[in-house]
């Protein structure tokens, strides 16, 4: 025989309690540190999960420092250590540099030479002619006699030697500009300082360039992804573990000069703005190689951006090109949600 | 020798009328519900049919001791359960006594059970909802309950109170 | 049956239907999008704002003064005294954690929700 459920008072209202406690409970102030600082050109959102505020504080405040100081040295226009480096790399003689710049130029080589030159951090020149080295870009662009004699010199970091601490330019024409990779690494010695000082959860946001370690509380980080076409947002992920996710678009810096738009994203061939493509975002274990990749993509396009993704060892990417359609991995694909109606037409890649 | 405990009539109407309103508490009670919090309240339908023949006094008599009555029956005297039910009890005696009141004294004020039972419903509500708030659980989220709550009040509030007026037309006839 | 309701009665239910109302749009009216804005000036805080009062905002900063402008729950940078100009063509926006921001004034906006949907916005 059916037996109708029987639900006593007592219980009725301690359910009434539970779910009243539940409701109040998931909607409680969540133990999130978060903050904003202004450092490397650039917002810089910090949140920590589950630490105490006191701790979260100093936490906040060494990350703080290190932005800084890594703005101050890498900085490609203000006078810096980069830009004195700069300065000698012309003269073709060895020169010493300060050791905490190595690890950088090493990386920033290996991931150079990965993806056929197309992140270049040499072509300084190149940027500064661009009035992309500057706090306002605003044209006009430069004199197309000059941009094909800076690229015939082809500088590369292949032409930077590293002995030790010493640096040494076989290439007169190698002026370094870290920006495709300054602020992603920027990210990853801020994650490292966390994880130093016993961080377990927490997300770091550089302008947009992302890495989580941990969780938010019980649930993953939640990052929205800009659409590169208007304001809002054109897809969604959950990151969580150790990930970092950086988008490189063509919308980011641009100057518009005699009705036509140049951006800040040079292809190294070129001299030019790289064109096709609206945005890349890569996912990648640390942000400074998701931020190099992000801009290597953009430079190669819809017809090299899979083949350079995997010389680099990325395994998901996604580029957008001028027509708004997204090209992507099936990796990736299958843990995006597009945000927009009518969901974009989406190209499936081979796997990477 | 011992005394006669004396019953006036009055007594013996309260009696039976907390009787029915506590047969129809526990029987409501047995009854799954669609959201903890949420009850249809039928023993209202006495409790307005006895203001309205009867006056305030006895309306706040039989509300009381069918909520005390009813927690004894069913064991929840002095839980929480009781606490939440005496207080929204408590809460529309309150205002159905005030309204009547005003009712009497002021010409054109009067309400048909209809108005009376919805009025009782959201003051039980509003009652009930404050106890838990203050005592239970103090926590602005709970608030977000609130529209829902009283919606469901002024709902079966309504239907108690057609009830009450089809019992009263019926029994007055 | 004769139904017997009265004017008091009409009075009531208006009355409780109008108090309905008014708890679902005090208690439920601004869950769902952001509600606020906090204004930051050189990374401290300068202002939380209401996005439900439609206003102009002069906001100053490092270059001069920003014109934030608020309309129907939404929120943007209308002027600002950059030269590129990047923080107003970020538009009109709405979401819990999106920001805006106008870096050579050293000014940033971000709405925040209730809970906001995402914890961070990648671009």
């Amino acid at each position: 025989m059916y037996a109708f459920p029987r639900y006593s008072p007592l219980a009725t209202s301690y359910c009434l309690i539970l779910l009243l406690a539940t409701l109040s409970c998931s909607k409680q102030e969540a133990p999130l540190y978060q903050e904003q600082i202004l450092a490397l050109g650039a917002l810089v959102d910090i949140s920590l999960w589950g630490v105490k505020p006191e701790a979260a504080r100093q936490a906040a405040d060494a990350i703080t420092a290190d932005f800084n100081r890594i703005h101050t040295t890498w900085h490609a226009w203000k006078p810096s250590e980069l830009t004195r480096i700069n300065a000698q790399l012309v003269t073709g003689h060895a020169f010493s540099v300060n050791p905490e710049m190595i690890p950088l130029l090493v990386r920033a080589h290996a991931l150079s030479q990965a993806s056929d030159h197309l992140f270049n951090p040499a072509i300084g020149q190149l940027l500064a002619r661009w009035g992309f080295q500057g706090d306002e870009p605003k044209g006009p662009p430069p004199d197309p006699a000059v941009i094909s004699a800076l690229i015939s010199q082809h500088p590369t970091l292949d032409d930077v030697v590293i002995e030790g601490d010493h640096l040494r330019s076989t290439n007169r024409a190698v002026q370094l500009d870290v920006g495709a990779i300054g602020q992603g690494y920027a990210v990853d010695v801020a994650i490292a300082h966390l994880r130093k000082l016993g961080v377990e959860n927490a997300m770091v946001n550089a302008s947009g360039d992302i890495r989580v370690i941990g969780r938010h509380g019980n649930r993953p980080w939640r990052i929205g992804i800009r659409d590169p076409r208007g304001s809002g947002i054109l897809a969604s992920i959950e990151l969580q573990g150790d990930e970092s996710i950086v988008t490189s678009g063509t919308y980011e810096r641009y100057f518009d000069y005699a009705g036509k738009r140049y951006h800040h994203i040079i292809d190294p061939r070129t001299g030019y703005p790289a064109q096709g493509t609206l945005s890349v975002t890569v996912l990648a274990s640390d942000t400074a190689t998701a931020d190099a990749a992000s801009t290597a993509l953009v430079v190669a396009g819809t017809k090299d951006w899979h083949r350079i993704a995997r010389a680099m060892g990325i395994k998901q990417a996604m580029l957008i090109d001028d027509h708004g359609t997204v090209h992507i991995d099936p990796v990736l694909a299958k843990r995006i949600r597009f945000e927009t109606t009518p969901a974009p037409k989406i190209e499936l890649s081979p796997p990477l | 020798m011992p005394r006669k405990l004396t019953t006036t009539r009055d007594d013996h109407l309260i009696a039976w009328l907390t009787a029915l309103a506590v047969t129809i508490h526990i029987a409501e009670s047995a009854l799954p519900s669609p959201l903890p919090g949420i009850k249809p309240g039928l023993a209202n339908v006495v409790t307005i049919a006895v203001l309205i023949r009867y006056g305030w006094r006895m309306a706040a008599w039989v509300t009381l001791l069918r909520v005390l009555v009813s927690s004894l029956l069913l064991g929840s005297f002095l839980s929480p359960t009781f606490v939440l039910s005496l207080s929204g009890a408590l809460c529309s005696a309150l205002v159905l006594a005030l309204t009547y009141i005003v009712a009497q004294r002021l010409p054109g004020a009067g309400l048909s059970a209809l108005g009376y039972s919805v009025l009782a419903a959201l003051a039980h509500m509003a009652g009930q909802f404050a106890v838990a708030y203050a005592l239970f659980i103090p926590h602005p989220a709970l608030l977000h309950l609130l529209p829902v709550l009283m919606s469901a009040a002024v709902i079966f509030g309504a239907v108690s109170g057609i009830i009450a007026q089809a019992m009263l037309t019926k029994a007055g006839a | 049956m004769k139904f017997s309701a009265t004017r008091a009665d009409a009075v009531v239910l208006v009355a409780a239907l109008a108090l309905l109302a008014f708890l679902y749009i005090k208690f439920w009216g601004d869950a769902t999008r952001g509600e606020q804005a906090r204004i930051l000036v050189g990374g401290k805080e300068f202002s939380v704002i209401s996005l439900h009062q439609d206003q102009h905002l002069n906001i100053p900063g490092a270059l001069g003064v920003s014109v934030l402008e608020i309309h129907a729950g939404r929120i943007r940078f209308a002027d600002s005294p950059c030269h590129g100009k990047q923080c107003v063509h970020t538009g009109w926006i709405t979401l819990g954690g999106e920001v805006a921001a106008c870096l050579p004034n050293r000014i940033s906006v971000q709405v925040i929700g209730r809970e906001p949907r995402f914890d961070a916005i990648n671009f």
